[in-house]
Formats: structure tokens, sequence, C-alpha cells
């Protein structure tokens, strides 16, 4: 009973840092109906300026993160400004190709300023271990990791519903063409976005750099990890990138708890294609609304 | 005082020209229609004077300012509001989020009067104010494109063929309401295939075929002008150009 309930804060740790990647997948393909797959090198660039942020500067976690945020904010933004907005009237393939491209620069570019070593971000949030009843150990580190996502997730949720940007961003996943008529610049959208899904990858980074390892290309995995996790809620849905967050990262944990570390790579994938054939658009997508 | 001046306006796609040059005047407080069969050239209108499509030569003047170097979202908080071909309200929002939406540009923070306006314009858009765009029938999608321009700032509307795709009593409603919104002091640009209806609530009027303007005049005399009759309001296509 306790080991299950420990993996299930593992998971649910695991959880929480796909889930913050997941949401900038989700958010830059509902605006732009674009994969941005250089998104898993932008969570690592996040990771690697909070590092820089709290070893050479030595900046506490309460300074480090928002500052680490918007830092990788303004360089998802400028992604957008410089390789994406050119192309956006281009075929979806040349934008896909250029994500790609610019999530190998960023993975080269990080390489070549700080080395291609694996780090560990300074342990700065609350570890005592705790102890409950019949041998249940929890470090607090754990606790605070899955608190503040959910935060940030619940903050996320709110703006996207109840702001008057947030109804733009979700117009623009739904007629962009009309945007303008409504006195709205469509960049400005496109550029908060961005910059809102960079900002929670970047959260993402420097949990996942407090909780395991940063290097120059942990970005690959976990950004493909979370991209599978969007696909599987209903790529473009909040809601759902969430949901597969959790259920990929329950699925991994207990995979490698109960069954083999070796497994878990493929079963997550075969969850995906078996999850897709039931439900083609994910979770909790939306067959693609026919434009009225 | 004139609102709107279009001068020798031209407008191609490509290789295509969609306008040829077309001269259009709108006063302030007119409802003016322009007509023409499908291509003529309606849409490109009022997609280039929304800047959504960029004009080859010729100017747009509102309010003696070219519009030219404005950017598309800049013409709302200029004054001027598009109520586009085929509505394009945002299905997935709610009724309320997508009136809501069109303040984007407005100041004032006082929107219960707006609101209130477009429900007692519209009263079924209340009674759905919480429902999804998407799922509101055609009728009353329309209502809530013409109730998106109205919560804008604007002076001109430009309304792409309200009428489309309207039950004739659902069409009539729409129409007695675009009477309404012009006497409460609003400028109407009416593009309509349904000429009858159109030069029913316009003051002037203008034919456009081809890319040009072939025909103008107060709307009663177009209405009983043997030429748009036959073209327009009869049986038989035929074209104005010609005869
Ligand atoms: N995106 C486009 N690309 C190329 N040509 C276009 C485009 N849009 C319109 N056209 C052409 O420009 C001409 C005018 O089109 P426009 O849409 O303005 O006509 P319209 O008068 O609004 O017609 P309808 O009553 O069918 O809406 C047509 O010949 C059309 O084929
Ligand atoms: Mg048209």
């Amino acid at each position: 009973m306790e080991i299950i309930i420990q993996q299930l804060l593992n998971a649910a740790q695991l959880g929480a840092v796909y889930s913050l990647i997941a949401l900038g997948y989700t958010m830059v393909y509902g605006v732009l109906r674009l994969i941005n797959f250089a998104h898993g090198d932008i969570f690592m660039v996040g990771a690697f300026i909070g590092f820089m942020l709290a070893t050479t500067l030595n900046m506490p976690l309460v300074l480090m993160m928002p500052l680490t945020m918007l830092l990788t904010a303004l360089v998802g933004v400028a992604i957008e400004r410089v390789a994406y907005r050119k192309l956006r009237d281009a075929q979806r393939v040349s934008l896909v190709i250029t994500a790609l491209g610019v999530g190998i620069f960023l993975e080269n570019f990080v390489r070549i300023v700080v080395g291609p070593q694996t780090r560990q971000l300074p342990a700065q949030l609350p570890d005592s271990v705790l102890k409950f009843g019949s041998g249940l150990i929890i470090t607090e580190d754990k606790i605070w990791i899955i608190l503040i996502s959910l935060a940030l997730m619940i903050i996320l949720w709110l703006f996207v519903q109840k702001t008057l940007m947030g109804t733009a961003m979700r117009a623009v996943a739904d007629n962009s063409e009309v945007i303008p008529l409504m006195g709205i610049n469509l960049n400005r959208v496109i550029a908060v976005t961005f910059a809102i899904g960079s900002a929670l990858a970047a959260a993402g980074g420097v949990f996942y750099g407090q909780a395991y390892s940063i290097d120059p290309y942990m970005g690959i995995d976990l950004g493909w990890k979370a991209f599978i996790a969007a696909v599987i809620g209903g790529i473009g849905s909040i809601e759902g990138a969430v949901l597969g967050s959790f259920m990929l990262a329950g699925v991994e944990v207990f995979t490698v708890a109960y069954l083999s570390s070796n497994l878990k790579n493929g079963i997550a994938f075969g969850l995906l294609i078996l999850l897709l054939l039931i439900w083609p658009s994910g979770i909790m997508g939306k067959p693609l609304l026919k434009k009225v | 005082m004139k609102l709107l001046e279009i001068q020798q306006l031209s407008v191609s796609y490509g290789a295509i020209k969609a306008l040829h040059g077309i001269d259009l005047e709108l006063h302030q407080g007119e409802i003016v229609s322009l007509l023409g069969a499908n291509g003529a050239g309606k849409s490109t209108t009022l997609r280039a004077i929304s800047r959504m499509l960029p004009m080859t030569s010729g100017q747009i003047l509102y309010k003696g300012e070219n519009l030219a170097k404005i950017q598309a979202h800049n013409v709302v908080s200029r004054g001027i509001a598009h109520v586009p071909e085929g509505r394009g309200i945002f299905p997935s929002l709610t009724v309320l989020e997508n009136l809501k939406l069109a303040t984007w540009t407005v100041k004032t923070k006082q929107l219960a009067p707006r609101f209130n306006y477009v429900f007692t314009l519209f009263p079924r858009l209340e009674e759905r104010k919480d429902q999804l765009a998407g799922t509101l029938s055609g009728g009353e999608q329309q209502m809530l494109a013409v109730g998106r321009a109205i919560m804008t700032d604007c002076e001109l509307i430009l309304l792409d063929e309200p009428s489309m795709g309207l039950s004739p009593r659902l069409c009539k409603e729409v129409f007695q309401a675009l009477q309404q919104i012009n006497k409460q002091g609003k400028t109407l640009l009416l593009v309509e295939q349904n000429a009858n209806m159109a030069l029913k609530i316009a003051h002037r009027g203008y034919v456009l075929e081809n890319g040009r303007i072939v025909l103008t005049g107060p709307a009663n005399e177009l209405a009983h002008d043997s030429r748009v009759r036959e073209a327009y309001l009869g049986t038989h296509k035929h074209s104005l150009g010609n005869s």
C-alpha cells in the first residue's frame, strides 16, 4: 500500500512536468495548427536558464523561478518572431521542418555554451523527509513540485477561460481570419501564446532539474513524451494535455515499478496507438470543426 | 458629410483582377446597397475597405484619412466594423464571449448598455447567451455577427450578404434590425444579392458587374430601373454592361 502511494506520487510528479510541457504543444497547436517541435528544447533551455541563475547568481527559487519563466518566454517569443512568422502562410511542412531546425539549433547552442555534461539544479525546494504511520516516506520537494505545477495549471485555465486575451486565444483556434475584424492584432495573440507556453515549459524544466538531472539533449525525450501526452489528451485541448500527461506518467511509472524499465517506452507508445484507435482526435479533442 | 470615399480602387488576386477602378461614396447616416451577381467583386470591395486585402491602386478615405497604410486590426478602432461573408462567428465560444471579444478596442468599461442594446435588437441572442455559437441556427449566427459589429465603437458597418441562407421571416427580422441600427446613427454598406430586400431599406445603391460599377442611384430608382429589374429582380439574368 505504501509503495503504491509512493509510486502514485512519483507518477504525479512526472505527470506535472509532462503537463507543463504538453500545455505549450497544445496551446501553440491551437493558434497556429503547428506542432512546435522545438518546444522540447525550449523546456531544456528553461532548465539551463534556471541552472545558470541558481548557480552563478545564487538566486533563491522564489526569484529564480519567475525570472527563468520570463526569460524563457522571451526565447519562445523570439523564436516565433524570427523563425515562424514569415512561414505562417506557407505549407505546414516548411514550418514543421523549421521547428525541427530550431530545436537542433537550441541543443547545439546550449551544448557549446555550457558543455554537454549532465548536471543537477541545486536542491532549492524544502526537502525534508516526511514519515507517515506504517512506513510511508515522502520527500517534501515532490509535494511542492506537484502543488506549484497544479497552481500554474489552474492559473492558466482561469486565464484562458476568463480573460479577454484568453478568449482571443480560443477564438484564434476557431477562426483566425476573423480575428483582425474584431480589432485584435493576431500577432500579439500568437506571441502571448508562445510566451505562456514557453514559461510553463521553463517551470517544468526547473522542476525536472530539481527532481532528476539536466543535459542539452533532455528536451528530445521529454518533448516527445509531452507531445504524445498532448495528442492522447486531444491536441488543442488544455484539459486534455493535463489528462494525457498524468495518464502517460502513470503508465510509465507503474511499468517501471512492476514490469520492467525496458518496457517503459514500448508501453507508452503502444498506449498512444491504442488510445488513438479508440479516440482518433484524442480523449478530449474535438474532431476538427467544419467552418460554418 | 462624406464618411467613406473610394476612388479608382483596383484589387487583384495574383494575376486575376477583381476590381477595376471603382468609385463609391457613403454619407453619414446612409444605408447604401452594393448589388451584383456572384463573383462581381462585392466581397472584395468590403475586404479592401477593412484592409483584409491589399489594394493595387486607388485610395480609400475614411473621414478623410487614407486607409492604405493602416493594418487590418486597426481599422476597427477607426470606426469600421465588418460582418464578413459566412458570418465568421467563433463556434466554440459562447454567444456572450463572441460579443465580448468584439469590445477589444472599446475604451469604456461600461459594457452593460451595449449588451442591452444588442439583446433588445435580438432577444434570441439573450436567451442563448451561454450557448456555444456553433450550435446556433444560421439566422441566429447572423444576428450574432451583426451584434458583434454593434459591440465595437463603429460608425460604419460593412455587411456581406446578411440575408444569405435565412428564411424569409428571419431575413425580415435581420433587415428590420439593420434599419433600426441605422436610425440610431450607424451608416451601413450593405452587400446583397437579394436586391429586392436590400433596395427596400437602402437610400442609395450601386450595381457592380465584373469588378466595375455599372449603375448607381437612389434606391427607389434602382428598384424601378428596368435593367436592374431584369438582371437582379426578374427571372432571366442579363448583363447590365451590354445593355
Ligand atoms: N482568394 C481569391 N483568390 C483568387 N480569386 C479570388 C479570391 N477571392 C475572390 N476571387 C475572385 O475575385 C472575383 C470577385 O470575388 P468576390 O468574392 O468579391 O465576389 P462577390 O461579388 O462577393 O461574389 P458572391 O456573391 O459569390 O459572394 C471573383 O471572380 C472571384 O473568383
Ligand atoms: Mg461575396
